[in-house]
């Protein structure tokens, strides 16, 4: 039960450089450099942000969740708080992360229930889990590491007039969840536009779509994203508003007193 | 009509290789396209209210039938091997084509969400094999503390634990069930032992079994037939064309289905059996008119015997073939398609016999000739005025007797009604295999352990008004209901809802304590619970008792038998709720195979009913109207209307349930019943033309109609006494009672039937006063 960290949502928001995909074209990189510079951006050092989330299921029923976030990175620990505001009968439900760099330690986390008026703590020890019922795992929201996966550049593609990298990445661990997956990265802004989950049996489980992002106090941040899973036929929106990037979240934020009083 | 047969009799080569080709051709149809119905919602009305809504919810909550595999381990199965087994059982399953991923449960795949001192804690309960005797010994204590767990998939007695694997509903086929056995029984050790079981197992092996002893049982039907049938007709020559008749009329029937592209069902297995019972009818009274014929007359040529024969006989050969036809057509009022199709084939079938009988049957005679003539001495004394002393004695002493069988059938009908009352319906597919077969016996052993291999789903509906199933008066009624069966039928083992897990995580979120599995009191409580299993839990466990609004709730009883009887019991308590849900505006409904395989049973006999009223009715209307005379119709029917009651009644006394096999079987009493009736019938007008007497009539009648009558039953009824040998159980019950209906049909005919005949004067009325004296003046002289 892990809150949406700073890499969350900053997933696959890549900081716009202008000047250096010219450079980059020239060069010829390599899939694991491709996947590289997807993954390691800079990011600001704390965001605030408003989510929605939409869970819609193969008879087109709907789940709409509204949730107030904050997260800032410590250097060894990234920390992240969240706050339900909708729907009502879980308002105020909150959970905070503390996701640690060193790969041996696991996230420590807490839930407040309003109506058990406690905050406790949950321990579980998958990334593959899923995050709050929606189609995207940790993993999927950024949790990943970079060598964690085998990268190959499989080709270059230019659809509508913008340039991708076609990235394959197979995990080293056998037991992965996903056989593989491929990503179309922009070779302008280094953007993952889309991305497929292919599963153990090597069939497409997951597409997620890119739908817009926007630049956010110089941070290109996606705004609006989409998973599908195609094998269930069930769909995740995540849409961010009012994006607010370095306003110097005070640490006391991510307390567990600070769970249990609300926004 | 009687013009064009005698025309045909100058082709009668051409007749012959017309027949040959078309049978050949719908032969290569049949095997080329010829496919076996295994999915058994594929039987069932799709437009049918309870239908409608048990697949939407199957949809709605993903309600699979599973088979289930039991590993047991007499010494308990907390050691080292039994749970490697399962580990790689569960592996093994999840890799089948057949089987998703995610339909697989174990002790390996289930979560152990489980409370602490602080917090929740989120585990598998193992993912490496426990080696140390500590390690097992933990994992021993987390099983028996989580109720939703142990008694579910592990046994209160740890000797048994289960891998469920939820399968589509077209997904079996013998080659996927010998795959799980084989690599089931490949797991098993001195130790371990691996049972099979669960409905997807039970209903294709049944669609598969029937059909498949059918098979095997048909082709010693047919020689024990041909056997008897070469002792009735003294003629190897009629022997084959008679039943050359049945079987090209068999092929046509399934080969217009495989060209039409329907699949053979169940049900379709009894074509055959029809045809077989029926069609043979036709040949037999054809060949017992030939050899009175030549007997008669052994000087005459071939020609002129096979136009005697048509000119006597076509008429009521079509009648009965329309009547027969007619009756099978009427199963079209049911609603179940493999009924229809049922009857419209076998409709079809006797139509083509019919054609055979009168086309095929002549020219194969204008080919290979006459059977032997066994010339009559006229002059000898038969005590009567046929030339066979067996029936002037039999028909003389039934009239003599009547009262006997007046009174025989008044009781009959009486013992018979009495019967039909302990008749009951029974839509179980397990109750249909022997008791000691491997099936019964695993699925017992199952359901000593678990709460049930047969599930019963109640959907709750507060039909579109959103987060129902979170308020707390609400599943705490649910939960009181649950329990409620659960306590008073020792049939439910076990029940399953959203209840159980907001008692779970009420409990778990309380550091464990007994105290607080319950529903909790406030609403938010409910949701936040909710929320928090979505992202501890597997969401996907959530989707399967509640819909997405929380509009819709899916309550799961584990039954220990799929029989009727069984469900019934369920649903009689919960029905006790109803006022309750309604107060709140929650509907009942009810979905899954079980239930739908009880509404089908219903649904077939009520067809069945329906069918069987209404083709009485037109019966009677037809041979009113083909004798001209109402009170034919009503005589003609008493020998149906018996052989239906005594089949009921005796059904009723065996305790023989009702089921799809055994209600179709009505249709071969009207079948052959009416068959009967009218070669009676019109042989009796035949003759009352010729003389005045009734009891010459009957006894001339006796004597060629029911001669061929009784050889009629007896080659049936031998053939299909064969039936009693079977290894599937509803095959032998069917042997059994078409033997029974053939045997009663016959009787009733020859006896009552005959009396009414006699009793009511008609054809005689209008000689009136001449005709009794002289009656009654032979029967003293008897």
């Amino acid at each position: 039960m892990r809150t949406l960290n700073l890499k969350v949502l900053t997933v696959m928001v890549l900081l716009f450089i202008a000047g250096t995909n010219a450079n980059a074209q020239e060069k010829k990189l390599t899939g694991r450099e491709i996947i590289d510079k997807a993954y390691n951006l800079p990011t600001g050092d704390d965001q605030t942000s408003d989510l929605t989330m939409t869970l819609i299921n193969k008879s087109g029923s709907e789940r709409i969740r509204k949730i107030k976030q904050f997260t800032k990175d410590f250097g060894e620990v990234e920390k992240s708080i969240m706050f339900f505001t909708a729907p009502a009968d879980v308002k105020n439900t909150s959970f905070m992360n503390w996701s640690y760099d060193d790969p041996d330690k696991s996230d420590d986390q807490w839930i407040y229930l309003p109506a058990l008026k406690k905050v406790k703590r949950i321990s579980s020890d998958s990334k593959s889990d899923y995050f709050m019922g929606s189609d995207f795992t940790y993993d999927d929201l950024g949790d990943r590491k970079l060598d964690d996966d085998t990268h190959t550049l499989l080709r270059e593609e230019t659809i509508d007039g913008v340039d991708y990298y076609v990235v394959q990445s197979i995990p080293k661990d056998e037991d992965y969840m996903y056989s593989k997956t491929v990503t179309w990265i922009r070779q302008d802004n280094f953007i993952g536009l889309k991305k497929e989950f292919y599963d153990e049996d090597g069939e497409l489980l997951k597409t997620l779509k890119i739908k817009k992002f926007e630049k956010i106090s110089g941070f290109l941040i996606i705004t609006h994203s989409e998973m599908e899973n195609v094998q269930k036929n069930h769909r995740t929106t995540i849409q961010l508003s009012n994006i607010k990037i370095n306003t110097g979240i005070p640490s006391s934020k991510f307390t567990e007193r600070m769970m249990m009083r609300g926004i | 009509m009687e013009k064009l047969l005698n025309k045909l009799l100058d082709y009668k080569w051409w007749v012959m290789i017309v027949i040959l080709v078309i049978t050949v051709l719908f032969f290569l149809e049949m095997k080329e396209n010829t496919r076996m119905e295994t999915n058994l919602d594929k039987y069932m009305p799709q437009d049918h209210p309870a239908f409608i809504y048990s697949d939407k919810a199957e949809s709605w909550f993903d309600i699979k039938d599973g088979i289930i595999i039991a590993l047991e381990n007499k010494n308990g199965i907390f050691n080292t091997e039994t749970l490697d087994t399962l580990k790689q059982l569960t592996k093994r399953f999840q890799k089948f084509d057949e089987i998703n991923k995610d339909d697989v449960t174990s002790l390996y795949t289930a979560d152990n969400i489980v409370g602490t001192e602080e917090g929740l804690d989120v585990k598998p309960f193992f993912k490496r094999v426990p080696k140390s005797p500590q390690k097992l010994a933990e994992l021993k204590k987390k099983v028996e503390d989580n109720e939703m767990v142990f008694g579910r998939l592990v046994s209160d007695d740890e000797t048994v634990t289960v891998i469920i694997a939820e399968i589509g509903d077209d997904v079996f086929t013998q080659d996927f069930y010998d795959k799980i056995l084989k690599v089931a029984k490949a797991s098993e050790t001195d130790d371990i032992k691996i049972y099979v079981a669960g409905r997807p197992i039970v209903e294709g092996t049944m669609a598969l079994l029937g059909p498949k002893d059918m098979k095997k049982m048909v082709p010693i039907v047919l020689l024990v037939i041909f056997i008897v049938l070469f002792i009735t007709l003294r003629s190897l020559k009629g022997t084959l064309i008679t039943l050359g008749v049945v079987f090209f009329s068999t092929i046509w029937a399934f080969g217009l289905m495989a060209t039409v592209n329907i699949p053979i069902y169940a049900v379709s297995t009894m074509i055959p059996v029809m045809l077989i019972a029926i069609g043979v009818a036709d040949g037999i009274h054809l060949y017992s008119h030939l050899h009175t014929y030549i007997d008669h007359h052994p000087s005459a040529g071939k020609k002129e015997a096979v136009k005697d024969m048509l000119r006597q006989m076509w008429k009521p050969v079509v009648m009965t073939s329309v009547t027969t036809a007619v009756g099978f057509i009427s199963l079209l009022t049911s609603q179940v398609y493999p009924v229809k199709y049922f009857g419209i084939f076998t409709a079809f079938g006797v139509m083509v016999a019919m054609a055979f009988s009168l086309v095929f049957l002549p020219a194969g005679i204008m080919i290979f000739g006459l059977p032997k003539a066994r010339p009559i001495d006229p002059d000898e004394d038969k005590g009567g005025h046929s030339h066979s002393r067996t029936a002037n004695n039999f028909a003389a002493a039934v009239i003599k007797h009547k009262y006997v069988s007046i009174v025989g059938t008044a009781i009959i009908i009486v013992l018979s009604v009495i019967g039909m009352q302990k008749i009951w319906i029974n839509s179980s597919f397990l109750d249909k295999f022997e008791k000691d077969s491997d099936i019964v016996q695993t699925d017992k052993f199952i359901n000593e352990h678990f709460g049930g291999t047969s599930t019963l789903n109640l959907i709750l509906d507060a039909d579109g008004k959103k987060d129902t199933f979170k308020e707390p008066a609400v599943l705490k009624l649910v939960d009181k209901m649950q329990q409620d069966v659960d306590n008073k039928l020792q049939v439910v083992g076990n029940t399953f809802s959203l209840a159980d897990y907001i008692k779970r995580m009420n409990k778990v979120m309380n550091a464990d304590s007994e105290a607080y599995n319950t529903i909790p009191d406030s609403k938010n409580m409910i949701a936040q619970y909710l929320l928090l299993y979505e992202m501890s839990g597997d969401p996907e466990n959530l989707n399967k008792v509640v819909d997405y609004d929380y509009e819709k709730l899916n309550v799961t009883f584990q039954l220990k038998s799929d029989n009727s009887k069984a469900i019934n019991s369920a649903l009689d308590v919960i029905h006790t709720y109803e006022d309750d849900f309604k107060k709140l505006d929650i509907t009942l409904n009810y979905a899954g195979s079980g239930y739908k395989g009880l509404v089908f049973t219903d649904l077939i006999l009520e067809g069945q009913i329906m069918s069987l009223i209404l083709s009485l009715i037109i019966i009677i209307v037809l041979l009113s109207l083909m004798f001209k005379n109402f009170w034919i119709g009503i005589i003609g029917s008493v020998p149906i209307i018996i052989t239906a009651l005594i089949s009921f009644g005796i059904m009723g006394f065996l305790d023989i349930p009702l089921n799809t096999t055994t209600a179709l079987l009505s249709s071969i009493a009207i079948g052959i019943g009416i068959d009967y009736a009218v070669h009676f019938l019109e042989q009796y007008r035949h003759n009352a033309s010729t003389t005045d007497d009734r009891l010459v009539a009957a006894q001339k009648t006796m004597a060629h109609s029911g001669k061929a009558i009784i050889y009629n039953a007896i080659v049936v009824i031998a053939g299909f006494l064969v039936l009693l040998f079977s290894v599937f159980p509803p095959n032998r019950e069917l042997g059994a009672l078409v033997s029974l209906n053939m045997f009663t049909s016959f009787v009733g005919t020859l006896t009552i039937m005959l009396v009414l005949l006699y009793m009511s004067r008609i054809y005689f009325r209008k000689k009136k006063v001449h005709g009794i004296k002289k009656a009654d003046k032979s029967i003293n002289n008897v």
